[in-house]
């Protein structure tokens, strides 16, 4: 484990280094504050630090005090190494963000036990963060396909909508439906019909920029959202989506079985929509039609606004 | 590296404290040894201008230091010039100087004698 030491004094970091590199820690020395600080700014900083009080440039305090206010990197234990043993000093230096202090001259034992215990905590902190993480994500993302869930993917589009009016650019939406699911888990069973949702997310993932959004939208539904996407490309996108599915069928455990998908598809610059309901409803309407038009196909939405964009059928 | 019996009382280190501190890596002493002799000379020097803004921190360092060897004495008198340069007294910094300058050559002398001794 990596830890720093920052002491202006050279005898007192030798003495450490020796100390702490036969315990196994990969040292990184600095003798002044500032160097300090620079250090545990790394994104792979240590995450133990060792600072003396006195310092040149920035005291132990001081370092304490800029360290704490990273809130976005992991926690990093501090134990400040102090002559100065006085009660009011002991309580600034962790009223500073210390964890822990040390008085000089320190016992090598007492010091590695110490650090020990600071290890412990980071463990701790680290499976906290973890834990965290993992929730976040089960919060996030449907559990069958690991894609966005529904309210993850309609907060995002309305995002995505709000930018494109400020921005004055354009966002592709498509709601793809897997044409005849239902008969798919009727004559398999539903092993083999999550098999062909997280084979059909693996696809759909693939088919698009790694900036733009895939959701699970419904049962078999799937809501994709391109971020800054010409309207003119639009259709060859989508039909790069649909094809993607239905080109190769999906391999499962009851062999390879023919899938396709109806997509309905809605660009922002061609209508003045921009409130999500709406545009989830045209795009709803439009997939629709491309149920009643043979299904395996794309279509785009026609909404009854004002339309500067030509109604166009493709398969 | 053995350790020689109880030789705290013996001289101005205690060398037993030292050694543990160590952890009984006779290169690792010398090593700390030859720093202490690099930079000394230059603290006392700049004690010796007197430059009250720089005695605290000076002798702070100093006091670091001889308390990292383990020598009590001299550490206790660092610590009373960095207590005048807190307060910004003069008075009798030059005695307590002389006083510091003393215990460290006393210091020298015994970290000589035992690093002599006590090679491997």
């Amino acid at each position: 484990m990596k830890i720093l030491i920052a002491d202006d004094d050279r005898m007192s970091r030798r003495l450490l280094q020796k100390t702490l590199e036969r315990e196994g820690y990969k040292v990184i020395a600095a003798d002044n504050g500032q160097l300090a600080l620079q250090q545990l700014s790394l994104s792979d900083g240590p995450r133990l630090a060792l600072l003396d009080w006195m310092m040149p440039e920035l005291d132990g305090p001081g370092v304490c005090l800029e360290v704490r206010k990273q809130h976005d990197r992991p926690y990093v234990h501090i134990v400040l190494l102090t002559s100065r043993g006085s009660k009011q000093d002991v309580v600034a230096g962790l009223e500073a963000g210390a964890d822990d202090y040390l008085t000089k001259p320190w016992d090598p034992a007492e010091l590695v036990a110490r650090l020990r215990v600071g290890q412990r905590i980071l463990q701790l902190e680290d499976r906290l963060v973890e834990a965290r993480e993992t929730m976040r994500f089960k919060a996030t993302h449907d559990p069958l396909t690991s894609l966005f869930n529904r309210g993850v993917i309609v907060d995002l589009l309305d995002r995505e909508l709000t930018r494109t009016r400020r921005e004055d650019g354009c966002t592709v939406v498509m709601l793809g439906d897997l044409d005849h699911f239902k008969s798919v888990n009727d004559t398999y069973g539903h092993i083999v019909g999550d098999e062909v949702l997280r084979e059909v997310a693996r696809r759909l993932l693939a088919s698009v920029r790694s900036y733009d959004f895939v959701g699970r939208y419904g049962g078999e539904e799937f809501l994709i959202v391109l971020n800054n996407c010409d309207s003119t490309q639009a259709i060859a996108r989508a039909e790069q989506v649909r094809s993607g599915i239905a080109n190769h069928p999906v391999r499962t455990t009851r062999g390879p079985l023919p899938i396709t998908m109806s997509l309905g598809l809605f660009a922002t610059r061609d209508w003045d929509l921009h409130i999500v309901e709406e545009v989830l409803r045209e795009v709803d309407l439009a997939l629709y039609q491309a149920k009643g038009d043979g299904r395996n196909c794309v279509r785009l939405a026609t909404p009854n606004t004002p339309c500067n964009a030509p109604q166009r059928l493709v398969k | 590296m053995t350790q020689k019996g109880d030789r705290s009382s013996q001289g101005v280190v205690n060398l037993d404290e030292l050694l543990t501190r160590v952890e009984n890596d006779y290169d690792l002493l010398v090593e700390l040894i030859g720093i202490f002799k690099q930079d000394f000379p230059r603290l006392l020097q700049s004690l010796q201008r007197g430059d009250m803004k720089n005695v605290q921190a000076t002798s702070h360092a100093l006091k670091g230091m001889l308390s990292g060897l383990s020598v009590t004495q001299a550490a206790a008198s660092a610590s009373r010039l960095e207590q005048m340069g807190r307060e910004g007294r003069t008075s009798g910094l030059t005695d307590a100087l002389v006083i510091l300058e003393s215990e460290v050559a006393k210091l020298w002398q015994e970290l000589d004698a035992y690093v002599e001794e006590a090679k491997p």
